[in-house]
């Protein structure tokens, strides 16, 4: 027997193996073209194409170029695009020649290294979603009860009836559908008109923004008429995107600025990993390690994890400083402490009361730092900005008081006296006293003595207590921080995702305030933007259309004033006005987090009757939230669950209908970076490939927008069909296929910025593959258009150039509106479960639950004396873990022990563990390692999946494969917190800003045996 | 690095002082080898302070050489290193090293395995016999036996891509910009100035081999065999099968109906 | 405490290349080799104090030497290539000139066997049976031939020592691992395959002989001689190991050391060689079934170890590779097919040669007597 194989390899002879096709290549497929060693002259290679187009294999969202063997449909290879900062530094001027730019990228005169051009890991290998057997290609509806994993395949014209109409579609009694459940009119609780019509009970959760946004907003929103559509921010870095909110003054857009990484001096990465992760993940990851060697950039990560970021062959170029989870607000304190008391902080700056002044004054931007606030207690307007109207100045009405036109009022410094802001010059940084008001006098202090009282109030030592990082560290790196002018910053991200996050990334954003960085090069940016392709022209209207609604009412998040309820209003009279039933986030945007719990579990503030899953895996994503997914799974609950995605996943798994959506190179998009690049661009994700869902009787693959337009139709919406879409001379235009949208976005963005784009010459549309969409572009655009569009998906986007992200050593695109020392909004918002109001500036807080009550004081450490946090993969990202390729590089997430920690536990590398927190228990392998700060469990996420093909689905009679190794590992979701002091269902959030806790949950852990 | 300085090396001042550092090919090596333009000499050098342990270069090496399942050419070993309390991630691009005298060739009892006159080594996959000498011979681990082939298998330094005027997929798709390649007989080339300027090291030099992949920033402690905690990775071709299905299956397009262009 | 530590988080596993099928085809080669030695004496220097157990030795050289080829071929990933060695000339590959030895060898093995059994092919050609043409014609119509024998032993003696040489050398020059790397491997390998064919002599005697216990004494006697042989190399590597003077030893060493698996190994390779040693020197009489059995353990161990165990060994990673043996033809199966193939060879020889009758006490020996 033993035999057998090498007599079948006799038998076979010379090719014992599989015949590759080159003696010495192997079955390397022959390269995409050819680059002429003298002249770089390019000779395409027949049956391949090279298309620019964009990556989904995380939402940093990369233009990419693809290798596309077009007689098989499949991409060979992906890397990255020259045209776009997301991929490529320096990258091409907009003008080059397609032909040209793959000269750029070859060995000819050694172009191809300085203008080197990537996909990350993720991304060479997220070409297997193309054909994974995991994926969704035909309508699902399910058989049997929810998550059953039992389905059969159905029509869509079926899915769009019986999605639309309702009926006894389970044999479970009648469920409402989409048409009845469309009810503009009735409210959903008459005593409580505020929570709006009845339609508001469709809701629709989103997560990987990939660039179809703007007509699925159009649909949900603006068509079909609900309020609640939500993204997955308030479990991606929602806590950050508060803080930031916070001092950009936007808590509901939550601006954000990124350090100019490309040509600061010194950063520190406080609770983000550039390298590791991050977003923009791989642009970060080439500047970081281009700067470290040959830049001046030094930086430093704070975080209680060691990840990629901190590259020991870097030297002292990187720097790893281990903080306690959920501490950063002590530690940003600590250095906002310091540096008022060694007087470090950029007075010239904070001084300047408007962006006049600051102009005036050679700033680069302006900040809140010396309007005055009212601080005497008991006053009417405690906690607010003294305006002119209150000091008598002028007299508006009650529309226009305190709104944009009723000035803020600082001191100025010669003669003591109040002044408007806008009218100052360099105004009084600190005041403590009173103010003569029309009133009477008036208690004030500025915003800058507030938060200096703030930091006052602890000391370094105590500081440095409670996040654990070393007084005299947190000095030096404030010196450090301080010693580089401008050209210093921190930024914060993931790591703030923790009990405390809305204050401790209020205190680590504020520290850039009192940098006085802000728009500078080397500082920190907001970034060049996007070309709007959804706007109002300049070619086609698309923002808007007749009939379509205003959607109104309150949000499932809760995220808008309590005390603007008739819920507030009835406690009120019944003398306890607080707590409210379930905590309100006045300041918030949508809150997914909210949604999953009270929303949908406890129908708080109503119930939800029909949800809508797209691209999003909320189950999967949210510490805490596996716990709801009985109640998703309840038809009684939510009576229908539509999902939209090309897999299924830990949510999807849960749902009644699965419309198979399209992935990456087969899908259309229009994408931004998320921050971080200082000129404008939009990457164009076009259909390089065929898709592989089935078609439509009219040749269209099945994808969101068929059947956006599909159900649109049944429904009998405004804003699609025939004639839906508005040029700018009235004309009309139908919106029945994808392209019918999505060209038409793109000749916005053709036409948007000083002047429209060039025309795609033929050559451009031969070498970029875009030959194939000439059909669809001659057809859906004018003679005028299409070869512009043409111009933008040749080149995969429209990319600014580069030399104009910065004017002289200002940003070109610049954040006008002032920064918040002092939030105002936030500064007189108020808990709805305590009534109390919240600091207006940055704060040290410890991690409270909502009642106020510390979390330590529920969850002692003595019995949970380990904190769980959790980092990104610097592989794998949740949706990749299908992929082969990477999951045999790094096949699981041992969890990180600290190795002092291990000892003690007799814990060894590959041991199993086991981790309980009061959320729950999972069996883990241990990996020991010093990189990992005391007391904590570093989990890598990513790993731990319950579906994606860990379990086979079975769809009419095929059943999908079933790989144990995709459900490898932990997800730390599946040990997240509820908050034990709300009495319904919950998962533990940051009071303040309601984003989901992954940082910093209390755990212990045993050792329960050796490995295998 | 010093920007002007490199900018200097790049130029005239460079070519003066020539490929000198590189000792040139012995009469007799060179004799045995074959094919390829011996006006050149492929080599590669790693800046590893640049690399970030994305593995771009490992995924896109098995994608443009279509590798095997859970076989490698190249990978960046990675690793967390603790020093006097100070702890960092290293992270090591390995792939082969194309020595100048390269113990994997001697070996060969068929001749399967040969250097081109460019300096790349490369494997004849209709010669090989699957002996395996050379992976034994090679002491980086450079080789493997390709299952799917019945052959040796290494990184050919993409030869298929250099000869049509390209980069190789590692170096091209390098997020670090860690990998440099280029012509070592060229001093005007990048890896020439970084060779000549930059005293990059090599991995296992007692070894004799004269690895022609060069590294900036290598650090002793990872020069030769690491000594440290082995990573719990384990051959996934078992743990494959573990998963209890075949990776062909999986593919909606099955790779035995692999054709390529 | 350490005061560098280093955590491998991400790498790749090496698997073995070479497969268990080589370790079998170096075993199965050095107890040839040691076989063919211990038989000279008997026929090829007419010792007849060593004749009996050089029957035995030849009979484990046969099988053996005949087994061991095709498990070398199987270790080939492209076994139907195999003449892909025959046409060209490599010089400098050890494993080239083992393409051209092997052939070599197996050749001059099996017309020294067949000058050596010639006298009984002979014999049985004699006996009344219907095979008894076929003995003839396998006789070539001869008997004994001392000359002949003596000539084929020398030339397959010379050919047994290059097959030792190369098979050691073919490991030893791999530089690339320290373990393999030294100048005593193709001594070791020498050493431990002449205990293990003493070994299998040992054991032949009692289940393909009459058991003599005469074979038996002076196998053991030869089995302390070959182990003693064996730890006088091993303590020697060690010393200059340990000792730092031999640079690649220390640098083995360092490699294996902190890993329990080889201390395990280690203990049991000293037991496996003093054990059998000393009880072949105190009781070499009725002890051989177990010494036997110990010493071809210790020579399949041996090369275990090396093959396998060295192939663990990363060359550049930390720690050490797993390595399960695989149930299929990479394993198991290659094991036991070898094994399998060899028994049949052993059965097959022996059904065409049966063991001779136990001469009576005092009698002269029939043939020599004529
Ligand atoms: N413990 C822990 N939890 C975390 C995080 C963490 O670090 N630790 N990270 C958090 C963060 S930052 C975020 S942003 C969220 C993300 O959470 P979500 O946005 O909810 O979900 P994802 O898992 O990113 O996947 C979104 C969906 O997109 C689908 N999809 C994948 N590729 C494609 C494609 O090409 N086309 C289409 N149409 N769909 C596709 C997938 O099938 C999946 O269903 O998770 C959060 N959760
Ligand atoms: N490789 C990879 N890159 C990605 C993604 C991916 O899935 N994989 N996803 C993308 C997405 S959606 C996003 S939002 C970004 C997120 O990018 P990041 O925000 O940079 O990533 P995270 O891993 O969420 O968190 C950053 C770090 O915070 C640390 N941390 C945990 N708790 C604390 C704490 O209490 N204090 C401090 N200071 N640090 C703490 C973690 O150890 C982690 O290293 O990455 C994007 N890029
Ligand atoms: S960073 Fe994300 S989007 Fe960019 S190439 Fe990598 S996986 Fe794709
Ligand atoms: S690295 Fe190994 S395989 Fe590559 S040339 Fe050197 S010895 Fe040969
Ligand atoms: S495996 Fe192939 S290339 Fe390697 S030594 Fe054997 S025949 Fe030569
Ligand atoms: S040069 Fe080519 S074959 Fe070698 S490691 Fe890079 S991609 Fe792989
Ligand atoms: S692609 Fe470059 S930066 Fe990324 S791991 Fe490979 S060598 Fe390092
Ligand atoms: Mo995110």
């Amino acid at each position: 027997a033993g035999f057998s194989e090498t007599g079948r390899k006799l038998v076979k002879g010379a090719w014992a193996g599989g015949k590759p096709e080159n003696a010495v290549s192997g079955n390397a497929p022959k390269p995409e073209f050819r680059v002429d060693p003298a002249s770089g002259d390019i000779v395409p290679t027949p049956g391949q194409i090279v298309a620019y187009t964009g990556c989904i294999g995380c939402t940093t969202l990369c233009g990419v170029r693809v290798r596309v063997d077009t007689e098989r449909n499949r991409v060979l290879r992906v890397a990255g695009n020259p045209y776009t900062p997301m991929s490529t530094d320096p990258f091409l001027p907009y003008g080059t020649p397609v032909k040209e730019s793959f000269k750029a990228l070859s060995r000819f005169q050694e172009k191809g290294l300085n203008g080197r051009s990537t996909a990350c890991g993720r991304g060479n290998a997220v070409l297997e979603n193309v054909t994974s057997p995991f994926r969704v290609t035909t309508p699902l509806k399910r058989v049997g009860p929810r998550g059953s994993g039992r389905w059969e395949p159905i029509p869509f014209d079926r899915l769009v009836r019986e999605v639309c109409d309702g009926g006894d579609l389970f044999g479970e009694g009648p469920v409402e559908g989409l048409a009845a459940l469309r009810d503009l009119k009735t409210p959903i609780d008459p005593a409580a008109p505020e929570l709006g019509p009845r339609v508001n009970q469709v809701a629709l959760v989103t997560g990987v923004p990939d660039g179809r946004e703007s007509l699925a907003q159009r649909f949900f929103q603006q068509a079909y008429g609900s309020i609640n559509y939500v993204g997955h921010g308030s479990y991606c870095g929602g806590a950050y995107r508060a803080g930031s909110g916070a001092v950009f003054g936007d808590t509901k857009k939550q601006p954000h600025a990124k350090p100019d990484i490309a040509n600061a001096e010194f950063v520190v990465f406080i609770g983000t990993a550039p390298s590791n992760a991050g977003n923009p993940f791989k642009r970060q990851a080439t500047l970081v390690a281009k700067a470290r060697t040959d830049g001046a950039l030094r930086y430093v990560v704070v975080d209680p994890v060691l990840t990629n970021a901190r590259a020991a062959a870097a030297g002292e170029r990187a720097g790893w400083i281990p903080i306690r989870p959920g501490t950063d607000g002590a530690f940003a304190m600590g250095i906002i402490r310091w540096m008022f008391e060694n007087d470090r902080i950029d007075a010239k700056y904070l001084s300047q009361p408007n962006g006049k002044a600051a102009e005036a004054a050679g700033e680069a931007g302006w900040c809140n730092a010396t309007h005055l606030v009212v601080v005497q207690a008991g006053h009417p307007r405690e906690g607010r900005l003294l305006r002119a109207s209150d000091m008598g100045w002028v007299t508006l009405d009650d529309k226009e008081r305190y709104g944009d036109r009723d000035a803020f009022v600082v001191l100025d410094p010669a003669t003591g006296a109040p002044a408007a802001h806008d009218a100052a010059a360099a105004a009084t940084l600190f005041h403590d006293g009173g103010v003569p008001t029309p009133a009477g006098d008036l208690a004030v202090k500025t915003g800058l003595t507030l938060l200096r009282e703030e930091a006052m109030r602890l000391d370094l030592g105590a500081y440095a207590d409670a996040c654990g990082v070393p007084a005299d560290v947190i000095a030096g790196l404030a010196r450090e921080l301080t010693s580089h002018g401008k050209k210093a910053a921190v930024n914060a991200h993931g790591g703030m995702m923790s009990g405390s996050g809305f204050y401790n990334a209020f205190a680590v954003v504020t520290i850039n305030t009192l940098l006085g960085n802000l728009n500078w090069k080397g500082g920190t940016i907001v970034g060049g933007g996007r070309f709007p392709e959804g706007g109002d022209g300049p070619r086609y209207r698309l923002a808007g259309f007749p009939g379509q609604v205003k959607p109104a009412g309150i949000p499932l998040g809760r995220n808008v004033p309590y005390e603007k309820t008739a819920e507030f209003k009835a406690a009120k009279q019944a003398g306890r006005a607080y707590p409210a039933k379930a905590p309100w986030y006045p300041t918030a945007p949508g809150l997914t987090t909210e949604w999953m719990s009270s929303g949908i579990a406890d129908g708080y503030p109503y119930p939800v009757k029909a949800l809508l899953l797209w691209n999003a895996n909320p189950v999967y994503g949210i510490p805490g939230a596996h716990r709801f997914a009985r109640h998703l799974a309840d038809p009684k609950t939510v009576p229908l669950v539509v999902a939209i995605d090309p897999f299924i996943n830990e949510s999807t798994a849960l749902a009644d209908y699965i419309v198979p959506d399209t992935v990456l190179y087969e899908t259309w998009g229009w994408t931004s970076a998320w921050g971080g690049v200082p000129t404008k661009m939009t990457t164009a994700r076009w259909p390089v490939l065929v898709p592989r869902t089935d078609k439509l009787p009219d040749g269209q693959p099945i994808q969101l927008e068929p059947f956006l337009i599909a159900l649109a139709e049944r429904l009998g919406l405004p804003g699609f069909g025939p004639g839906a879409i508005e040029d700018m001379d009235g004309n009309r235009y139908p919106l029945e296929t994808a392209e019918d949208w999505h060209l038409r976005a793109g000749a916005n963005v053709a036409w948007l910025g000083k002047q429209p784009v060039p025309d795609a010459g033929d050559e451009d549309i031969a070498f970029s593959g875009v030959g194939r969409l000439l059909p669809a572009l001659k057809a859906t655009l004018k003679p005028e258009e299409w070869r512009k569009v043409a111009f933008i998906l040749a080149r995969g986007g429209r990319y600014q150039n580069q030399a104009e992200g910065f004017e002289g050593d200002r940003a070109a695109q610049r954040f006008a509106k002032p920064l918040q020392v002092y939030n105002e909004a936030v500064g007189t918002s108020k808990s709805s479960i305590t009534g109390r109001r919240w600091p207006g500036t940055a704060s040290w807080m410890p991690a409270v639950f909502a009642d106020g009550t510390p979390v330590g004081d529920v969850h002692k450490p003595e019995d949970w004396p380990f904190q769980l946090v959790s980092s990104k993969s610097v592989l794998v990202s949740a949706y990749t873990i299908g992929a082969t390729r990477l999951r045999h590089l790094h096949p699981e997430n041992p969890v990180g022990v600290n190795a002092e920690d291990a000892g003690r536990l007799g814990i060894e590398t590959g041991d199993r563990i086991r981790i309980a927190t009061p959320g729950g228990a999972e069996l883990a392998t241990a990996i020991v390692r010093h990189g990992v700060m005391p007391g904590v469990l570093a989990v890598e996420h990513g790993f731990g999946h319950k579906e994606y093909g860990a379990r086979a689905h079975v769809i009419g009679d095929r059943r999908q494969p079933e790989v144990p190794g995709i459900a490898a590992g932990v997800n730390l979701n599946d040990l997240g917190l509820a908050d034990p002091t709300r009495p319904g269902a919950s998962v533990w959030v940051d009071p303040v800003a309601g984003t989901a806790v992954r940082q910093g949950i209390p755990a212990k852990i045993e050792r329960v045996g050796s490995p295998t | 690095m010093d920007q002007s300085r490199r900018n200097f090396c790049l130029g005239v001042g460079a070519a003066t002082a020539g490929a000198a550092t590189l000792p040139p090919v012995p009469a007799e090596a060179a004799a045995t080898r074959q094919g390829g333009d011996p006006a050149h000499r492929w080599g590669m050098v790693v800046d590893v302070r640049k690399c970030v342990g994305c593995q771009a270069c490992t995924v896109a090496c098995i994608m443009e050489n279509d590798v095997p399942e859970n076989s490698f050419r190249t990978i960046v070993s990675t690793y967390e290193v603790t020093e006097e309390g100070r702890s960092g991630t290293y992270m090591l691009p390995r792939l082969c090293n194309h020595c100048e005298d390269p113990p994997c060739i001697p070996v060969c009892p068929t001749g399967a395995t040969y250097q081109r006159r460019d300096g790349i080594v490369v494997v004849d996959n209709t010669v090989c016999v699957g002996c395996a000498y050379c992976v034994q011979a090679c002491p980086y681990d450079a080789r493997f036996i390709n299952h799917e082939t019945q052959t040796a298998d290494k990184c050919t330094f993409c030869v298929h891509r250099v000869e049509a005027g390209l980069l190789p997929a590692c170096v091209e798709t390098c997020v670090g910009g860690a990998r440099i390649f280029g012509d070592l007989n060229d001093p005007g080339s990048t890896v020439s100035a970084l060779v000549r300027d930059q005293a990059p090291k090599v991995l296992k030099p007692e070894q004799g081999t004269q690895p022609r992949v060069f590294y900036i920033g290598l650090d002793p402690k990872f020069q030769g065999k690491v000594d440290g905690t082995p990573t719990l990775w384990r051959p996934s071709a078992a743990a494959e099968h573990d998963d209890g299905y075949r990776v062909d299956e999986a593919h909606a397009e099955p790779r035995a109906a692999k054709e390529h262009a | 405490m350490m005061d560098t530590s280093i955590v491998e988080v991400i790498n790749v596993t090496r698997e073995v290349a070479w497969l268990p099928w080589a370790v079998q085809y170096f075993f199965l080669i050095g107890l040839s080799v040691g076989g063919l030695l211990l038989s000279l004496p008997g026929y090829a220097f007419a010792r007849a104090g060593w004749r009996k157990l050089g029957r035995v030795a030849l009979l484990a050289a046969l099988t053996c030497g005949l087994a061991a080829p095709v498990a070398l071929l199987s270790d080939l990933h492209q076994p139907g290539r195999f003449w892909h060695f025959y046409v060209v000339f490599r010089p400098t590959s050890w494993m080239w000139w083992g393409s051209i030895i092997i052939p070599l060898y197996v050749t001059a093995l099996l017309v020294y066997g067949w000058a050596c059994l010639r006298e009984e092919l002979h014999e049985q050609g004699r006996v009344d049976s219907r095979l008894a043409a076929l003995y003839r014609l396998a006789a070539l119509g001869g008997g004994r031939d001392d000359r002949l024998i003596r000539t084929a032993g020398l030339v397959a003696l010379a050919a047994s020592l290059l097959v030792a040489l190369y098979t050691g050398s073919e490991v030893a020059v791999v530089r690339a691992r320290p373990l393999w790397h030294t100048p005593f491997l193709p001594v070791q390998f020498l050493a431990t395959a002449l205990a293990g064919a003493a070994g299998l002599v040992l054991l032949l005697n009692r289940f393909a002989a009459d058991g003599d216990r005469d074979v038996e004494v002076r196998a053991n006697r030869l089995l302390a001689a070959a182990l003693g042989a064996v730890m006088l190399v091993g303590a020697l590597w060690l010393a200059l190991g340990l000792s730092g003077l031999e640079p690649t030893h220390a640098e083995a060493l360092r490699s294996v050391a902190g890993s329990e698996a080889w201390r395990v190994t280690a203990v049991w390779a000293v037991a496996a060689t003093v054990l059998p040693f000393a009880i072949a020197v105190a009781k070499p009489a009725g002890t051989g079934l177990l010494t036997g059995l110990v010493a071809v353990h210790g020579a399949w161990m041996f090369r275990w170890t090396v093959f396998i165990g060295g192939q663990t060994v990363p060359k550049t990673g930390a720690g050490f590779y797993e390595y399960a043996l695989p149930a299929g033809p990479d394993g198991v199966l290659g094991i036991v097919g070898t094994a399998g193939l060899w028994m049949f060879l052993l059965l097959a020889v022996t059904a065409v040669l049966p063991i001779p009758r136990r001469a009576a006490p005092g009698m002269p020996h029939p043939i020599a007597a004529e």
